[in-house]
């Protein structure tokens, strides 16, 4: 149970760095807004997932470089040594935030 | 419109990217959900994107962020700041047009000359030979010297070689349309040429075996160029023109571009070898055989001249077998004129890096000139990769302006200098081509690295927060700029280079100009023609001399004559000579001349005893008479009167010596004494098809006039004579004094512009010295020092640096004058006084350099200096 050392991830930034994570190597900015929506089931607007995907890259969490091929190149995201480091403590303070909470008495509630 | 929004709002590097896929997601929608849904879905990307995409160009411009993967994107850091910087020094450089034009002109100049040097050096130095693997095509010793019984008896026995062949001068007249001869530079070659060279020919066949021997058709190979000149058709081939009076069958052409041995060469023709031709001056050129190493031929020599020596048991005198050795044919056909290419080059190469350390000299001053700028920008944030990049950015818009104001130059340049190169037909064959513009553009791209690469690391180490603050207090201790005055340390040191050079140069040429040929040349002007080789003697004879009376009649000429062979054009006929009376003695070779009677007179050359041919000569048969030189009596008649004593040898009979004349350079200008015999063409015949008539006239300008009359007097009256050549005996002493004095002038004009460039160098270090120092004079001048010490001091200073630069330039020259031996006649490569007179044309020009702004500085008024600052 170690402190996090960097500051905590948002709710949105977290969903957009395991999104690059899951589509690493094909990672750029409308092939990450599907992901998202595709696990969240939100519509999401584009310019949100660009502007975060480059403050993320300011926060030298994600790395950028432009693939050439057919039509305009593309900025391709991977996750940098921080950015990886950033996720597995915002993951390990989940588990801690949720641990010996029963979910599925939550869902039962949550329908009751 | 939900698009256009996005436009608004998206930056300029991610904007077509997003926009492509997101149209292409609104298209898949469409075809999926229908058009309404995918519109309305375009819709809320848009107004939702824009809050988030406004904020995200806010951060970017108040963060300065930007990926590294936009640098090279349309609106991406690099391309941006380029242009910005761009546009920067652009004004910058409008607004100091003075130093823009200085750096411009300077940097052109040595680009376009580097350039043009280059381009006629091409051909020479790195284009490879037309032949197929050339590497393996070698000449063997004694070039000139075999006959057609050597290589007849030798043909076969060839080991280590795939195939040898032998080839000889061989020009030709060629009957033109309208009935007038042409000359035709050519080269007699055997059947295996082609084969030993690898070419293969346009058109046609080449030769091959069987092309050579008694009862062959008479053919021709021609040029690529002289086809053009015949029409350009294929139906060339097979057509018959008139060689020599010989009609022969055109059977190739070469492809464009092939040459040999040089490109003057038109023809090719095989000729009937005869098994027993003792003479012939025969080249032989072969290719070495697979598993040879042309470095490691001597095991098949030294079989092949044991070969030639059981077959014609040579004297020890005449032994062709002594230093067998075969050379690459690169170097047997052009290496002659490499040495005068390589220095002229890195002669131009020099005022590069000249014009280089002059233009980063200029920079170095106004980036010092800027240093407060630089500060302050500094002071805000400016990285100093930002500074170095606006300087190379500057330098960029200079070299770029130089490359092609250098391009022009050399396009201008590159035939002057192409003539103005000892390179014979080189220098009339290479072409400017569009690959000078990419050799142009190259070199200044080049140079905006060497010009930038000072000023930048002067930036790159500077103090700039200690400049702002010297800034206020006019640096009165601002001594530095070493870089500055390495720089113009250098920029003499490689001007001394030139400049000694050159003076050696001048030395040398001046001796030579100084040997006394033996002729008085100014006022003879020359015809050489080419009779049909058909011709009979007697009818030569007879034309030769009615050439001649017609030239003596022409207005203006004092006397007319004509000879197989004028002085300073090389050897020429030697043969063997016996004394009557001495017939037991070893006999010995001397030079061999046929001319007409008023030779000497013409020529100028003096009778030392005796008479010389007289108009009694001619009819007189009782016995020949002979003239001899000074040389020939000395060695033959040491001690005696030579006079109406009788030789033999060469002509059939004995001959009488009838005079002695003096000694003149036959073969060479700076050839030791040599024994000449000169005949009477009126009692012999002239050999071979050659011929020169020479006429005396009042001076140069008068025999330079007379060519053309004389040239169309020969075409008059005698058709069958090709006009090969014609000059004035001044060009051909000029011709024999050689490349040297062709090198000389080049390089006293580069010399020229190097002290020029030098004392720009040193004009402008000096000024932006005493500049910086105003303050620290006025101060002293105010305290009382004369301003003609502050003017000593600054010259002082001035000289000093020029003397450092000739110190480390005598250095470099004696390492380098090893470039100019092959050009030197009697002086040393490290010849004193050269050098003293180089070092001291430098220190003066560079105290000149120096006074001007040292001037200024000790004459100006120290109040207003002080209130300045």
């Amino acid at each position: 149970m170690s402190p996090a050392s960097s500051p905590p991830l948002g709710v949105f930034e977290e969903q957009v760095l395991v999104a690059v994570l899951r589509t690493a190597g094909d990672a750029y900015g409308m092939e990450i807004r599907r992901e998202i929506e595709r696990v969240t089931g939100r519509d999401l607007a584009i310019g949100a997932v660009y502007a975060t995907l480059d403050r993320l890259e300011a926060k030298r969490l994600l790395s950028s470089t432009r693939t050439h091929g057919d039509g305009p190149s593309r900025r391709l995201f991977a996750l940098r040594r921080a950015g990886a480091k950033a996720l597995a403590e915002t993951a390990a303070m989940r588990e801690r935030l949720w641990k010996g909470i029963d979910v599925r008495a939550l869902v039962r509630l949550a329908g009751a | 419109m939900p698009v256009a929004l996005l436009r608004a709002c998206l930056p300029r590097a991610e904007r077509d990217e997003l926009l492509a896929d997101l149209l292409k997601e609104h298209a898949v929608l469409a075809a999926s959900a229908g058009r309404g849904v995918a519109g309305q879905w375009l819709w809320r990307q848009a107004l939702h994107s824009a809050p988030s995409l406004l904020g995200w160009s806010w951060r970017r411009s108040i963060t300065g962020f930007e990926p590294r993967a936009n640098t090279y994107q349309p609106g991406g850091f690099m391309l941006k700041t380029f242009f910005a910087d761009a546009r920067y020094a652009a004004r910058r450089l409008r607004a100091r047009r003075t130093y823009t034009l200085l750096s411009v002109v300077t940097l052109a100049l040595g680009i376009g000359g580097t350039t043009a040097v280059f381009g006629v050096a091409r051909p020479l130095i790195f284009d490879p030979l037309p032949y197929a693997n050339a590497d393996e095509v070698v000449t063997f010793w004694m070039p000139g010297w075999w006959t057609e019984e050597e290589f007849l008896y030798l043909r076969d026995k060839f080991t280590g070689f795939r195939a040898v062949g032998a080839y000889r001068p061989g020009d030709v007249t060629m009957r033109q349309d309208d009935g007038t001869m042409r000359l035709l530079p050519g080269r007699t070659v055997t059947s295996e040429l082609f084969d030993v060279l690898g070419a293969k020919p346009l058109l046609g066949r080449s030769f091959q075996t069987g092309d050579d021997v008694q009862g062959a058709e008479p053919i021709a190979v021609i040029s690529y160029g002289l086809w053009q000149e015949l029409g350009g058709k294929p139906s060339i081939l097979g057509q018959r023109i008139t060689l020599d009076d010989t009609p022969r069958t055109v059977v190739g052409v070469m492809p464009r571009g092939f040459w040999f041995p040089d490109p003057a060469v038109r023809i090719w023709l095989p000729k009937v070898l005869d098994p027993a031709g003792r003479n012939g001056n025969y080249e032989l050129v072969g290719r070495v055989g697979p598993g040879e190493n042309v470095n490691n031929m001597a095991t098949p020599l030294s079989r092949l001249t044991t070969v030639m020596h059981e077959r014609f048991q040579y004297s020890a005198k005449a032994d062709k077998t002594r230093e067998p050795k075969v050379i690459p044919l690169r170097e047997r056909l052009l290496g002659s004129m490499r040495p005068a290419v390589v220095a002229t080059f890195a002669a131009m190469a020099l005022i590069l890096l000249i014009a280089c350390a002059n233009v980063a000299a200029l920079m170095l001053g106004q980036v010092e000139g800027r240093a407060t700028e630089m500060a302050v920008r500094t002071a805000l944030g400016a990285s100093r990769v930002r500074l170095v990049q606006q300087i190379v950015v500057e330098a960029l818009i200079v070299g770029m302006a130089a490359g092609i104001a250098g391009a022009l130059i050399a396009a201008a340049g590159f035939r002057l200098l192409a003539t103005a190169l000892p390179i014979g037909v080189w220098g009339k064959s290479t072409m400017f081509d569009w690959t000078m513009f990419v050799v142009a553009l190259a070199i200044s791209l080049g140079t905006v690295l060497l010009v930038v690469f000072v000023p930048a690391v002067s930036l790159w180490r500077g103090d700039l927060r200690g400049a702002m603050g010297s800034a206020r207090t006019g640096g009165i201790q601002g001594r530095g700029g070493r870089l500055e005055q390495g720089l113009v340390i250098m920029e003499v040191a490689l001007a001394m280079l030139i400049v000694s050079g050159a003076a050696l140069l001048v030395r040398s040429v001046s001796r030579l100009y100084d040997i006394n040929p033996g002729i008085e040349t100014p006022g003879i002007a020359v015809i050489d023609v080419l009779s049909s080789g058909q011709m009979t003697g007697v009818a030569r004879r007879q034309k030769i001399e009615e050439v001649r009376a017609a030239l003596a009649e022409l207005p203006g000429v004092h006397s007319a004559a004509a000879a197989i062979k004028l002085p300073l054009r090389g050897k020429g006929d030697s043969f063997n000579i016996t004394i009557e009376g001495r017939e037991n003695e070893p006999s010995s070779y001397t030079y061999f001349r046929v001319a007409t009677a008023d030779y000497f007179k013409t020529m100028g050359i003096h009778l030392k005893s005796g008479r010389i041919f007289g108009l009694s000569d001619k009819s007189d048969t009782t016995g020949g008479p002979v003239v001899i030189n000074e040389a020939l009596a000395k060695k033959y008649f040491p001690g005696e009167d030579p006079v109406g004593k009788r030789i033999m040898g060469g002509f059939r009979g004995t001959w009488q010596v009838i005079g002695v004349v003096a000694n003149v350079a036959e073969a060479a200008l700076t050839d030791d004494e040599e024994p000449v015999r000169y005949y009477l063409g009126d009692r012999t015949f002239w050999m071979g098809s050659n011929a020169s008539f020479v006429v005396r006239t009042s001076n140069d300008a008068v025999a330079i006039g007379m060519l053309d009359v004389m040239r169309r007097t020969v075409g008059r009256m005698a058709p069958d004579f090709a006009v090969e050549e014609s000059t004035t005996m001044s060009r051909v002493f000029d011709a024999a004094v050689g490349p040297a004095r062709q090198i000389m002038a080049l390089l006293a004009i580069l010399s020229a512009l190097a002290l020029v460039l030098g004392a720009i160098g040193i004009y402008g270090v000096i000024s932006h010295f005493a500049a910086r120092r105003k303050r620290d004079w006025a101060i002293r001048v105010a305290l009382g020092l004369p301003g003609s010490r502050v003017v000593q001091h600054i010259v002082g200073q001035g000289t000093a640096l020029v003397a450092v630069g000739v110190a480390f330039g005598a250095v470099g020259t004696v390492a380098l004058s090893r470039l100019l031996t092959s050009f030197l006649y009697g002086v040393s490569s490290v010849d004193p006084v050269a050098f003293a007179a180089a070092a001291s044309i430098l220190l003066v020009i560079g105290a000149m350099a120096a006074f001007i702004p040292a001037h200024r500085a000790g004459s100006v008024d120290p109040a207003l200096v002080l209130r300045e600052q």
